[in-house]
C-alpha cells in the first residue's frame, strides 16, 4: 500500500458489517448485569409514571364530580410518590449509563492504544500520525453516549411498543393491523435511504480523519512554515480541507434529518386512514367491534405507538453515525502485527554478543531489495563501525538486528539464536539503540534518561549522562536533571538532544550497544571526551556505530563498508587503508582541499 | 473582551440564517399546537356526529399541518446545522492562522496535543451548541411560554401556582450551571492531556520500540485513560444530583393540575372540560423541564470548551511584524551583528554577539554543543528577537523589515529536519509551491537528491510519511537542503545539514554551492571542519559567545580551539610547533 498523506481519504467498506456491531457488542458484555438491572428500574419507572395520567383520569372521573378533596389529596400522594420513585431511579441509572459508557469506552481506548504499540514502524510511516491519533481519542469518544443511554433508552423504547403494541391487539386486532401497514413504507424508506446515508458518514470521517492530519502536522512543522512563509498557502489548504469536512458532515446530517419529518409523515398518514376506516366501519353498523369511544381511545395510543418509533429511528441515526467511526477503530485493530512474537517464542538468555547475519536480504517495499544477501559475524565484545554512502542500508542493518523488520530472506542469529525465534521484549531489552533522530518525550530530563530502565536510581543517571558529557550542560540548566523539557525538546539543542538520547541508551546497561549517527550533531571535543568514556564502557560490548565523522569510526575493532546493499569492504581502519578501496578514498576525501 | 463576546463576533455572521431557523421552528410549534386541535376536531365532527362531509377537509388539514411541520424541522435543522458549520469553518480559521503566527517562544510552552485538542473536541462542544442547544432551547422555551399563557386564559390561578416553580427552577439552573462549569473544565483538560499522551506516543513509537518500552507506555496510558474517565465520571456525580430535580420538577406539575386544577373544578372557578384542556397543554410544560437539566450540561460544556479555545487564540506571540515596515522585495544579503544578546528563561544563550557578513559571503559557524549557534541563526530570522543590540540586513534592523518579505529571502535547512507527508517534490517546493518541476529537479541535483530520488519506486512523486520517516538521515537533509535552495535565497542558512551525509557527499554539495548562480551570503553551522574550512569567515562561538574567527589559516595559526578541532578530525595533519594533542 502506498503511503498516505493529509488530502487522501482513506479507503472505504462498503459493506454495512453486522459483525462490527457484534463485536462492540462484547464490550457491552461484562455489564449485561448492571445493564439488565438498570433496564429493569427504568422499565418499572416508566410503568408506574404511565399511571399518573390514569390517576388523572380516575379523578376527573370520580372524585371531582363527587367534590371529594381528601382522596384527591390522597391521589396526589400517592403521584408524589411515583414521581419520587422515578427520580430515584433516574438518578440510579445516570450512576450506571455513565459508568458503562466511560468503561465501555476505556476498555475499548486501551485495546486499540495496546494494539498499536505492537503494530511497526511501517504502519506508523504509512499514514499522518493525526489520523491514528483522532481513531484513538476522538472517534472513540463518539461512542460513549450511543452505548450506555442509547442502547437502554431503545431497549426501553421496544418494550413500550411490545407493551402498547399488546394493548392495541387487545382492544382491536383489525385496527392494529391497519395500523401496523405504515411500518413496511418505514422499513422501505430507511432501506432505500441506508446506503447513501451511511456512505455519506464514512465520507464524512474521512474528511475528519484528513484535516485532523493536516492539523498535527502544522503544528508539528511549524518551524519550517514559518522559515518558508508558507502561511498563505497553508492557511489555504487548510480552509479547503476544513471546507470538505464541512460539506461532508452537512451531507450526512441532511441524511439523518429527513427521518424524524417520515416517521411524523408516516404515522399521521396511518392515523388518518384508521379515521376513515374506523369511521366507516361505525357508519356501516356491521361491524361490532369498532365503537366511538374505542376508536377515540385507539388513536390516542396509535400516537403512542409511534413515538416510540421515533426515537428508535434517532438511535438508529447514531448508529449509522457510530459505525462509520467503529470501522475505523476495528480496522486498526484488525491491523495484523507483522513483527510479532512467534507462538513458540523463547526468551532471549542474557545476551554474550556473538551477532551473525546469514544472507540476509531485505527491502521495505516488494520489489526494492536494499539489503541483497548480507553476511557477517560480530565475535562478543566487538564494535563494528558501518560506513557508507546514505541510503546503502547502514540504518537498515541495526534495524534488522533490533528486529523492527523481519528479514525477507536469511537469518539474524544472536549467540546462536534466531532472533525471530525469541520474545521482542526479552530482545529489545537487552539492547541499547540510539537512532538518528532523537525523539524527547515531555517530562524532565531525568524522566528521559530514565525511559530505558525507570528503576534505575539518580546516580545511575548522572554516571550516564556524564559518560556521554551531558552532565555539566544539564547542571546549568535552571533545575538541572528536573527540568522541564517537550516532545520537540526545544529548549535543547540538537546536540543536547542526541546526547540525552545517548544517555537514555546507555542506562539501559545494554548487551549491545547500537548508535546510529549518536554523534553527528556533537562537538569534536565533547565527542573526544564521550569517547573516552565510550571506550571503557563498550569493553565487553558488542556494538554497532554508524557515523560518517572518520574519527569516531577509525576506533573501531571492525569496520564494514556498505553500499548498495552489500557489504564491500570489511576489516580494521589500518586494513582497509592498506587495500586502498571504497574506504580509503572515503578516507582521503576529507583530506582534499 | 471576554470568551463570549468572541464568540458571539463569529455567530453575528450567521444571525440571519438563524433568525430565519427561529422562524420555521416558531412555525413548526404552531403546526404541532394545530395538530391535536385538529384531531379533537375529528373526533368531535365527524366521529361523534358520524357525520363524514367534514373528514376529507380535516384529514388534509391534518396531513397538512404534519407535511409544515416536517418541513419545517427539516430546514430549520439545516438553517441552524450550516449557521453552525458556517460559525465553526471561521473559527477553524481563525485559530489556524493564529497558531501560524504564533512564536517558537509558544510552541516550546504548548503541547501539540492540546493545542489539538482546541481544534477537534472543543470545536465540536462549539458545533453541538448552535447546531442543536440554541434551536432546541428556543423551541422548548416557546412551548412552555405558549402553554402557560394557554392555562392562564383557562384559569389564572391555575397558572399562577404553576408559574411558583419556575424560580425553584432558575436557582437548581444557576446552582447546576455553577457548578458542572468547574467540572467540566476538568473534562476538558484530561481530554486535552489524553490528547497529548497519545501523540507523542505515536511520534515516538520508535523509541518506545527501541527500548521494548510497550508495557510502559500501557502503564502511563491507562493512567491517562483512566483520569479521562473519572473525570467524566466525577462530572456525572455533580450533574446526576441535578438532572433528576428537573424531572421531579417536570412531574409536580401534572401534580399540581391534579391538586390545584381539583380544588378549582370543585369550587366551581373552573369546568371539567378546562380542567382536561388545561390537561392538554401539560406535555409542553413537561418536556422542556425534563429536559432543561442535559441543555444545562449541554451550555457548560460548551463554555468550557470556549475558553479553552479563546485562551489559546489570545496568546499573543513577542515576535510582532511591525506597524510600518520597510519593503524590500529582494534583500542583498548582507548581515551584521551588534552587540547582540538573547537571554530566555534566566539563562544568558547569547552574549555581545559582533559580526559582519557581506553580501555573497560564506560565514562557517562551528563550536560547542549547545554554544547558541542555531539561537544566533534564529535571531536573523526572527524566530526570537534579540534582548539587546541590533541584527541588520543591509543595514535595517530586522525588527523593521517586514517579517515574511526578510523570511522569504532567507533559504534555511534546519538541524532537526521536518518533511511533510507530501511528495518528495511537495516538500522540496515547500516554500515555492508553484514553481516549475525543473527548478525542483535543479535544487534537487544541487543538494545532491536527484540520484537517489529518480531510483525511487516513484522517484519525485514519492511520498515520504511525517518527518521523513523512511529516509536516511542524509537523504532527509539532502531535501531539505533542496527545499532551501529553491527559493533562490539571498541568505543561505545550512544548520548542521550534512552532518548526516558522508564526505563525498558533502563535497559535492560544496562545489555546487560555489556555483550557485546569484548572489548568496551563506551561514554553514557544522562540527565537521570540512564543512566550513572555505568559508570566508570562520567564527568559533563557546558558551553564548564568539571565542575565535578568522579564516582557516588564521584560526589555525591561532592555534587555539579550532586548531584543536581541526587536530582531532584530521590526526594525519600535522600540526604547527609540533605539539601533538592526543
Amino acid at each position: 500500500m502506498s503511503r498516505n498523506r493529509y488530502d487522501m481519504d482513506e479507503i472505504l467498506e462498503d459493506k454495512f458489517d453486522m459483525d462490527q456491531l457484534k463485536r462492540l457488542a462484547r464490550y457491552l458484555h461484562p455489564y449485561r448485569k448492571q445493564m439488565v438491572l438498570v433496564l429493569a428500574l427504568m422499565l418499572s419507572s416508566s410503568a408506574l409514571v404511565m399511571l399518573i395520567p390514569k390517576l388523572f383520569q380516575l379523578e376527573m372521573d370520580v372524585y371531582i364530580p363527587a367534590g371529594d378533596m381528601k382522596s384527591i389529596f390522597l391521589l396526589c400522594g400517592l403521584a408524589i410518590g411515583i414521581v419520587l420513585y422515578s427520580v430515584v431511579c433516574l438518578r440510579i441509572k445516570i450512576s450506571y449509563t455513565t459508568r458503562i459508557g466511560q468503561s465501555i469506552i476505556h476498555q475499548l481506548r486501551r485495546d486499540l492504544f495496546a494494539h498499536l504499540q505492537e503494530l511497526p514502524f511501517s504502519y506508523y510511516d504509512d499514514r499522518p500520525h493525526g489520523k491514528i491519533q483522532v481513531r484513538v481519542v476522538n472517534y472513540v469518544n463518539n461512542l460513549s453516549d450511543l452505548l450506555s443511554n442509547g442502547i437502554l433508552n431503545t431497549i426501553t423504547d421496544l418494550c413500550n411498543l411490545v407493551f402498547i403494541l399488546l394493548f392495541m391487539f387487545s382492544m382491536n386486532t383489525r385496527l392494529t393491523l391497519i395500523c401496523l401497514c405504515g411500518l413496511p413504507v418505514l422499513v422501505l424508506y430507511i432501506v432505500l435511504l441506508k446506503r447513501r446515508q451511511r456512505y455519506a458518514w464514512q465520507v464524512q470521517s474521512n474528511k475528519q480523519s484528513n484535516l485532523n492530519a493536516y492539523i498535527a502536522e502544522s503544528i508539528n512543522g511549524i518551524r519550517v512554515t514559518q522559515a518558508f512563509v508558507r502561511e498563505k498557502k497553508n492557511v489555504a489548504i487548510f480552509n479547503s480541507l476544513s471546507m470538505s469536512y464541512r460539506k461532508a458532515w452537512l451531507r450526512a446530517c441532511y441524511y439523518n434529518f429527513l427521518m424524524s419529518p417520515m416517521v411524523d409523515l408516516i404515522s399521521t398518514i396511518t392515523i388518518s386512514f384508521i379515521y376513515v376506516i374506523g369511521v366507516s366501519y361505525i357508519l356501516d353498523g356491521n361491524l361490532s367491534d369498532v365503537s366511538v369511544g374505542v376508536l377515540i381511545s385507539f388513536t390516542v395510543y396509535i400516537g403512542r405507538f409511534w413515538a416510540p418509533i421515533n426515537t428508535i429511528a434517532g438511535f438508529y441515526n447514531s448508529v449509522l453515525t457510530a459505525v462509520s467511526y467503529l470501522e475505523r477503530i476495528f480496522e486498526t485493530i484488525d491491523e495484523p502485527v507483522k513483527v510479532k512474537d512467534a507462538p513458540d517464542a523463547i526468551e532471549m538468555p542474557e545476551i554474550k554478543g556473538d551477532v551473525r547475519f546469514e544472507k540476509v536480504s531485505f527491502g521495505y517495499e516488494e520489489g526494492i531489495p536494499i539489503l541483497k544477501e548480507i553476511d557477517f559475524h560480530v565475535t562478543p565484545g566487538q564494535s563494528i563501525a558501518i560506513v557508507g554512502p546514505t541510503g546503502a542500508g547502514k540504518t537498515t542493518i541495526v534495524n534488522l538486528l533490533s528486529r523492527f523488520y523481519d528479514v525477507d530472506e536469511g537469518k539474524v542469529l544472536i549467540d546462536g539464536i534466531d532472533i525471530s525465534r525469541v520474545t521482542l521484549h526479552s530482545l529489545r531489552s537487552q539492547m541499547g539503540v540510539m537512532m538518528q533522530d532523537s525523539f524527547i518525550f515531555s517530562g524532565t530530563i531525568m524522566d528521559n534518561i530514565r525511559y530505558g530502565n525507570k528503576e534505575a536510581t539518580e546516580e545511575e543517571v548522572i554516571r550516564a549522562a556524564r559518560t556521554v558529557r551531558a552532565h555539566d550542560f544539564i547542571m546549568q540548566m535552571e533545575e538541572g536533571y528536573y527540568t522541564q523539557v517537550n516532545e520537540r525538546g526545544s529548549r535543547l539543542s540538537a546536540g543536547q538532544r542526541q546526547l540525552i538520547s545517548f544517555a537514555r541508551a546507555l542506562l539501559n546497561d545494554p548487551a549491545v550497544l547500537i548508535l546510529d549517527e549518536a554523534t553527528s550533531s556533537i562537538d569534536t571535543e565533547t565527542e573526544v571526551l564521550l569517547q573516552q568514556g565510550l571506550n571503557r564502557l563498550l569493553q565487553g560490548r558488542t556494538s554497532f556505530i554508524i557515523a560518517h565523522r572518520l574519527s569516531t569510526i577509525k576506533n573501531a575493532d571492525r569496520i564494514l563498508y556498505v553500499a548498495d546493499g552489500d557489504i564491500l569492504e570489511e576489516g580494521s581502519h589500518e586494513e582497509l587503508l592498506e587495500k586502498k578501496g571504497h574506504y580509503y578514498e572515503l578516507y582521503m576525501s576529507q583530506y582534499e582541499f | 473582551m471576554t470568551p463570549m463576546k468572541w464568540f458571539y463576533g463569529f455567530l453575528r455572521e450567521y444571525k440571519w440564517r438563524m433568525t430565519a431557523g427561529m422562524a420555521l421552528v416558531t412555525v413548526l410549534v404552531a403546526a404541532a399546537l394545530t395538530n391535536p386541535y385538529i384531531s379533537g376536531l375529528i373526533v368531535d365532527e365527524v366521529v361523534k356526529k358520524k357525520d363524514l362531509a367534514m373528514l376529507p377537509l380535516l384529514i388534509g388539514l391534518l396531513i397538512g399541518t404534519v407535511v409544515v411541520k416536517g418541513i419545517c424541522r427539516f430546514f430549520s435543522q439545516v438553517l441552524f446545522e450550516t449557521s453552525s458549520q458556517g460559525v465553526l469553518y471561521q473559527m477553524r480559521d481563525t485559530v489556524y492562522r493564529k497558531l501560524l503566527q504564533e512564536d517558537f517562544a509558544f510552541y516550546n510552552k504548548n503541547r501539540t496535543g492540546d493545542l489539538m485538542s482546541r481544534q477537534t473536541g472543543d470545536m465540536d462542544a462549539v458545533r453541538h451548541f448552535v447546531a442543536y442547544v440554541i434551536y432546541i432551547v428556543y423551541e422548548n422555551v416557546l412551548y412552555f411560554i405558549l402553554a402557560i399563557v394557554m392555562i392562564f386564559i383557562i384559569n389564572q390561578k391555575l397558572a399562577v401556582s404553576m408559574i411558583l416553580i419556575l424560580p425553584v427552577t432558575a436557582w437548581v439552573t444557576y446552582n447546576q450551571s455553577r457548578r458542572v462549569k468547574p467540572v467540566f473544565l476538568n473534562c476538558r483538560q484530561a481530554f486535552s492531556s489524553l490528547n497529548t499522551f497519545v501523540q507523542e506516543n505515536i511520534s515516538g513509537n520508535r523509541v518506545v520500540k527501541a527500548f521494548a518500552k510497550e508495557n510502559y507506555e500501557m502503564e502511563k496510558f491507562q493512567a491517562e485513560n483512566d483520569n479521562y474517565r473519572d473525570a467524566e465520571l466525577n462530572a456525572a456525580a455533580v450533574w446526576k444530583k441535578y438532572v433528576p430535580i428537573f424531572e421531579f420538577l417536570s412531574n409536580l406539575l401534572t401534580i399540581l393540575l391534579m391538586l390545584v386544577g381539583g380544588k378549582l373544578t370543585i369550587d366551581g372557578e373552573m369546568t371539567l372540560g378546562q380542567l382536561v384542556m388545561a390537561n392538554g397543554y401539560l406535555w409542553m410544560l413537561n418536556m422542556p423541564l425534563r429536559m432543561a437539566g442535559w441543555w444545562i450540561n449541554d451550555i457548560q460544556r460548551f463554555t468550557a470548551s470556549i475558553e479553552k479555545i479563546y485562551g489559546t487564540y489570545c496568546a499573543e506571540p513577542d515576535i510582532k511584524r511591525p506597524e510600518n515596515p520597510v519593503k524590500r522585495k529582494r534583500l542583498e544579503g548582507d548581515v551584521a551583528f551588534r552587540h547582540v544578546s538573547y537571554r530566555a528563561e534566566d539563562e544568558d544563550i547569547l552574549q555581545d554577539i559582533n559580526f559582519h557578513a557581506k553580501k555573497g559571503e560564506r560565514i562557517g559557524i562551528i563550536g560547542t554543543t549547545g554554544a547558541g549557534k542555531s539561537t544566533l541563526i534564529h535571531l536573523l530570522c526572527r524566530f526570537f528577537d534579540a534582548t539587546e543590540g541590533d541584527v541588520l540586513v543591509d543595514g535595517i534592523n530586522v525588527k523593521d523589515l517586514d517579517m515574511y518579505e526578510l523570511r522569504e529571502n532567507i533559504g534555511i535547512a534546519m538541524q532537526d529536519v521536518f518533511l511533510f507527508s507530501d511528495t518528495i517534490e511537495g516538500n522540496i517546493a515547500y516554500g515555492r509551491p508553484d514553481c516549475s518541476f525543473e527548478e525542483v529537479k535543479e535544487a534537487a541535483k544541487m543538494a545532491d537528491a536527484n540520484l537517489f530520488i529518480k531510483n525511487l519506486p516513484e522517484g519525485y512523486d514519492t511520498i515520504v510519511g511525517e518527518r521523513g520517516v523512511g529516509l536516511s538521515g542524509g537523504q532527509k537533509q539532502r531535501i531539505s537542503l533542496a527545499r532551501a535552495l529553491v527559493k533562490k535565497p539571498s541568505i543561505l542558512i545550512l544548520d548542521d545539514t550534512t552532518s548526516a551525509v558522508d564526505m563525498e557527499t558533502e563535497s559535492y554539495i560544496q562545489r555546487q554551492l560555489d556555483n550557485i548562480g546569484h548572489s548568496c551570503t551563506t551561514f554553514i553551522i557544522a562540527y565537521r571542519i570540512s564543512s566550513i574550512k572555505n568559508a570566508d569567515q570562520i567564527l568559533v562561538m563557546d558558551k553564548g559567545q564568539i571565542i575565535e574567527r578568522g579564516t582557516h589559516q588564521e584560526l589555525l595559526e591561532k592555534d587555539g580551539y579550532y586548531a584543536t578541532v581541526y587536530y582531532h578530525q584530521y590526526p594525519m595533519a600535522v600540526r604547527k610547533g609540533g605539539e601533538t594533542d592526543e
